[in-house]
């Protein structure tokens, strides 16, 4: 807000100004205590400043103190009970400032008094901004943050209990089921609560999915009253909700690994992702390395950019960067030479449809970060491959429409993460893709040419209703 | 009271107190003493505007190269977007949405409880039934149920997303085409193309990065404003090519004058354009600039993309297109052309779906027929040559229309009509995506058994934008432009990412 009220503005000095009064009041105080030893005696002067002082601070704080509640919001009872020990505390303390120089007699005991009176008063306030379960409440005031799921390395090595549903439970459930509550009585941390069940008896039947509670709850629509999680809290997710379904249908082990356990094509896809983490889909992309690369060299960018070349980095967060030469006429070697400072952030590139020969291929062989590469419709032929084989990241692939042929494509043998083979129009024979099937047998590979048949109706016309 | 809840009361204490300062005299006074000082000193100290922080987005447009490309915001697995419109809405009930139920309703009146409360474009008083007009077959491995209207497209079932509970709540044509394209029913919001290349920018400099194709004797009802750049700088708006003659009106150089004198002229007016930019600092002028030498450029690069003379034989047989001729399937063949160069946003707008019944054209057991005849090949082969070609995995394409088409025979007036035909139904209708990480062959969304409205998977105009921006790197909440004074969403306070469909 730009225009703040000047009554508001001195108000929201009231939290640093009462620090200063119960600082320099308890000094007072300890001063006055440790002046009877003889060994403290020369502080004895400083208690008279130091009371007027805190009295001052005690008044400043009272007053900006009344202003805030004015404006602030506060918890009502709480907030007069601070107020009027606050006051309460300003009064005493100028009483003391005034006794102590009247050299009064029972002074120990307005003394005793003051810091009764400050430590009450700090006390509410304190209460008041922080909530009165803040002394004493246990570390998680906030929402526990949501538990998320762990990779799982190789998921079909992974025990379904400990690595797949525990985690999920723990996550979803364990904040009224486990061992800090027990709604419904029931627990849902160890197998033998889990057997157990609840308030109305168990909560599954091992391969009975229909007959078992737990799921039929989680499946309710969101505003049913038995629906669990309560709507308020995070739900599962379809994927959760799978596993659990997979789960007790398979007989609810609590010991079984997911390869003993039988998986229709759902589930499979389901694991998939728990190992390689791909639902979380703003970063689904797997063309793109999980580490993150330095910042490229900007001259290089630019240099590029002048030539024509689109190239950018593959999201606004990410330092790796991809290519296409498509506006570029004609590409030359020293075109391809500029990727070289590149070659730790480039991952796609688009060099198709160009004059590209294989001598650009030795410079492409260098740019070992490549995850996807465009070579249709080039100049290269089967030599090419004795530099693209280096690309051991490569996942994609496009050599269509290049005299290229299963010899040439068989170099690749040894890039592993290769998913996707492009080879339309290329000198790939039947015999060829059969080979070509064998050595990638993981491998997508697109021999394009399809046809949409002609059919009669194609190119006539109805002109009655039928 | 926990921390938790005292959190909660102040919030709702501060928002009576807020309600107060713009009610009460006495807030008003309060707030006088410092408010006037604080003004007064604003304006010594020589303040500006209070905007402090400017969206990131801001920094898209560059105006000397505002086509340049940028990064999304997350990594997008589509590149680039196909975006193939039926203007007319065709009917659901004869292409995609399978009703047996339908078919024994056939000739019946239609239940007073379907019509309470309703309204309808022409249909009045109470019209009857009308069954499904074709065949249904299930199809492909995922054995999704397509008509016979569609030969060709059910043998790719296994490549596209069905989406059965579509729905909008425009009844006429050219609201219900901006809701789609614009995110608003009313004229004036960027077009998703525009969107899109707003945030991307393109990837060929020599071509327009947002290219719009029509086919079908019309421009789509709502006229060009669904291709406009709204708000967004000028330049993002959609490029119409015509599919016959010169691609571009004017593209050619008048008769006399050589490609040289040409680009004297073109030298000599940004000389003067860049004169004009030191005396007044208006960035909209090295836009001009820019324009100028990209017009001059794609004097030659637009009229070679466009021509799909030089494309082999069976290329046009796989699309069943006829070079020279303003047909839809020239259109899907130079959508594929333009994806392949590097355009970001091709929209397609086919005309003449819109089946009342009025004639034997707008029948839905005639002319639909014969529409889906003209477009089923070349869609069916666009998605084949793109799968060949590697492309497909990167471009998104979505096929659909502004609305569908009621389960009841159209009765205009109250009078039975000379076909059969069905109203306008925004209630319930089907469009599909696929390529650009849409997962194949499955299906998001239900209708009842009479296909009249859904029973889950709802599906609206933002949910299917969302799906696109986000299919493309970016965040349909946050992916915003400044305009009026606020920051604008295609979506604008909608949309959900249909995670359903994704692979």
């Amino acid at each position: 807000m730009i225009v703040l009220s000047i009554v508001d503005f001195i108000g929201r000095f009231h939290p640093v100004l009462v620090h200063l009064p119960i600082g320099i009041l308890l000094v007072a105080v300890l001063f006055y205590f440790l002046s009877g030893q003889e060994k403290y005696k020369s502080v004895a002067p400083a208690i008279s400043i130091a009371l007027f002082i805190g009295m001052c601070s005690a008044i400043a704080s009272s007053i900006s103190g009344f202003l805030l509640s004015e404006t602030a919001a506060y918890e009502e009872p709480l907030l007069s009970r601070h107020q009027w020990f606050g006051i309460a505390t300003t009064v005493v303390a100028v009483a003391a400032w005034v006794l102590y120089s009247k050299q009064f007699r029972q002074f120990k005991g307005v003394m005793l008094l003051l810091s009764l009176l400050i430590i009450v008063t700090g006390h509410f306030g304190g209460s008041l901004t922080h909530g009165d379960d803040y002394l004493f409440a246990s570390g998680d005031i906030n929402e526990k943050p949501a538990i998320p799921q762990k990779l799982i390395p190789d998921v079909q090595q992974a025990v379904v209990y400990t690595d797949i549903i525990k985690p999920l439970l723990q996550a979803k459930c364990y904040s009224c089921h486990g061992t800090a509550k027990q709604k419904g009585k029931l627990r849902l941390d160890e197998p033998d609560y889990i057997l157990r069940g609840g308030k109305n008896g168990k909560i599954f039947i091992a391969g009975n999915t229909g007959e078992s509670e737990l799921l039929q709850r989680i499946v309710l629509p969101h505003d049913n009253k038995e629906h669990m999680p309560p709507k308020e809290k995070p739900q599962l997710t379809k994927n959760e909700i799978a596993l659990l379904h997979w789960w007790i249908n398979t007989g609810a082990s609590f010991t079984e690994k997911v390869t003993a356990l039988p998986q229709p094509a759902n589930i499979k896809s389901v694991l998939a992702a728990l190992q390689s983490g791909k639902k979380n889909e703003e970063v689904a992309m797997s063309y793109i390395p999980e580490a993150e690369a330095e910042k490229a060299d900007e001259t290089a960018i630019k240099k590029l950019r002048e030539r024509g070349v689109a190239i950018t980095s593959v999201a606004q967060s990410s330092n790796y960067l991809a290519a296409s030469f498509i506006a570029v006429d004609s590409i030359t070697i020293k075109d391809v030479e500029l990727l070289i400072p590149l070659s730790r952030q480039l991952i796609w590139l688009k060099l198709g449809n160009s004059n590209c020969t294989d001598a650009a291929m030795d410079l492409v062989g260098k740019l070992t970060g490549l995850t996807r590469l465009s070579l249709e419709n080039t100049a290269i032929t089967d030599s090419a491959f004795k530099q693209l084989k280096k690309l051991s990241r490569l996942q994609y692939l496009n050599v269509a429409g290049n005299t290229i042929s299963a010899a040439g494509l068989e170099q690749l043998k040894d890039i592993k993460p290769l998913k996707n083979l492009y080879v339309y129009k290329t000198g790939v024979s039947a015999d060829g893709f059969a080979s070509l099937k064998k050595i990638f047998p993981q491998v997508l590979i697109d021999t394009g040419g399809y046809k949409v048949p002609v059919l009669s109706s194609d190119t006539t016309l109805v002109t009655s209703p039928k | 009271m926990t921390q938790q809840e005292l959190h909660n009361w102040r919030l709702q204490h501060e928002t009576q107190n807020k309600y107060l300062h713009y009610h009460t005299r006495r807030h008003f006074i309060k707030q006088s003493a410092m408010g006037l000082g604080a003004l007064a000193l604003g304006s010594m100290l020589g303040c500006g505007t209070n905007k402090t922080t400017t969206p990131a987005t801001d920094n898209f447009f560059d105006p000397v190269n505002p086509l340049a490309p940028r990064p999304p915001m997350f990594p997008g697995k589509a590149k680039s977007v196909i975006y193939i419109h039926m203007a007319g809405a065709p009917s659901q009930l004869e292409l995609f949405s399978y009703k047996p139920e339908l078919a024994k309703l056939d000739g019946q009146d239609c239940p007073p409880s379907l019509l309470e409360g309703k309204k309808f474009a022409f249909i009045r008083g109470v019209p009857k039934m009308l069954g499904p007009q074709a065949a249904f077959r299930q199809h492909g491995q995922s054995g999704l149920w397509l008509s016979d209207n569609l030969p060709h497209l059910s043998t790719v079932v296994d490549d596209i997303a069905l989406l059965q509970a579509v729905t909008t709540d425009q009844f006429n044509h050219a609201p219900a085409q901006l809701l789609m394209h614009s995110g608003s029913a009313r004229q004036g919001r960027p077009s998703l193309g525009s969107w899109v290349t707003y945030g991307l920018g393109t990837e060929n400099k020599n071509l327009p990065g947002f290219v719009v194709l029509t086919s079908g004797g019309n421009n789509p009802d709502t006229g060009k404003s669904v291709w406009g750049s709204g708000f967004l700088p000028s330049v993002y708006q959609g490029v119409q090519c015509r599919g016959e003659g010169d691609p571009v009106l004017f593209i050619k150089d008048p008769d006399g004058m050589s490609r040289d004198i040409r680009k004297a002229s073109i030298d000599a007016i940004n000389k003067i354009n860049e004169e004009q930019y030191k005396e007044y600092n208006d960035p909209e002028i090295l836009s001009r600039i820019a324009q100028y030498e990209m017009a001059y450029k794609m004097q030659i690069s637009v009229p070679e993309v466009m021509n799909i003379n030089d494309e082999p034989a069976y290329i046009h047989e796989m699309y069943g297109t006829q070079p020279g001729e303003a047909r839809f399937a020239n259109n899907v063949l130079l959508a594929r052309k333009l994806v392949e160069r590097g355009v970001r946003f091709v929209q397609l707008f086919d005309w003449g779906w819109d089946a009342h019944g009025d004639s034997p054209e707008n029948a839905v057991d005639v002319g639909l027929i014969n529409k889906c005849r003209a477009v089923d090949k070349p869609i069916t082969a666009l998605l084949l040559d793109l799968k060949q070609r590697g492309l497909l995995d990167e471009t998104l394409v979505i096929w659909g229309s502004e609305f569908g088409r009621t389960p009841m025979m159209e009765n205009r007036e109250g009078k039975t009509m000379p076909f059969k035909g069905r109203d306008h139904h925004g209630a319930a209708f089907s469009m599909w995506m696929a390529g650009g990480g849409i997962k194949g062959g499955t299906t998001y969304g239900e209708t009842d058994e009479i296909g009249y409205n859904i029973t889950n998977g709802k599906t609206e105009a933002f949910d299917i934008q969302a799906t696109i921006l986000h299919q493309l790197g970016f965040d349909h909440e946050k992916f915003t432009y400044e305009s009026q004074g606020r920051p604008f969403r295609l979506t604008d306070v909608g949309g959900k990412v249909i995670h359903d469909i994704l692979s």
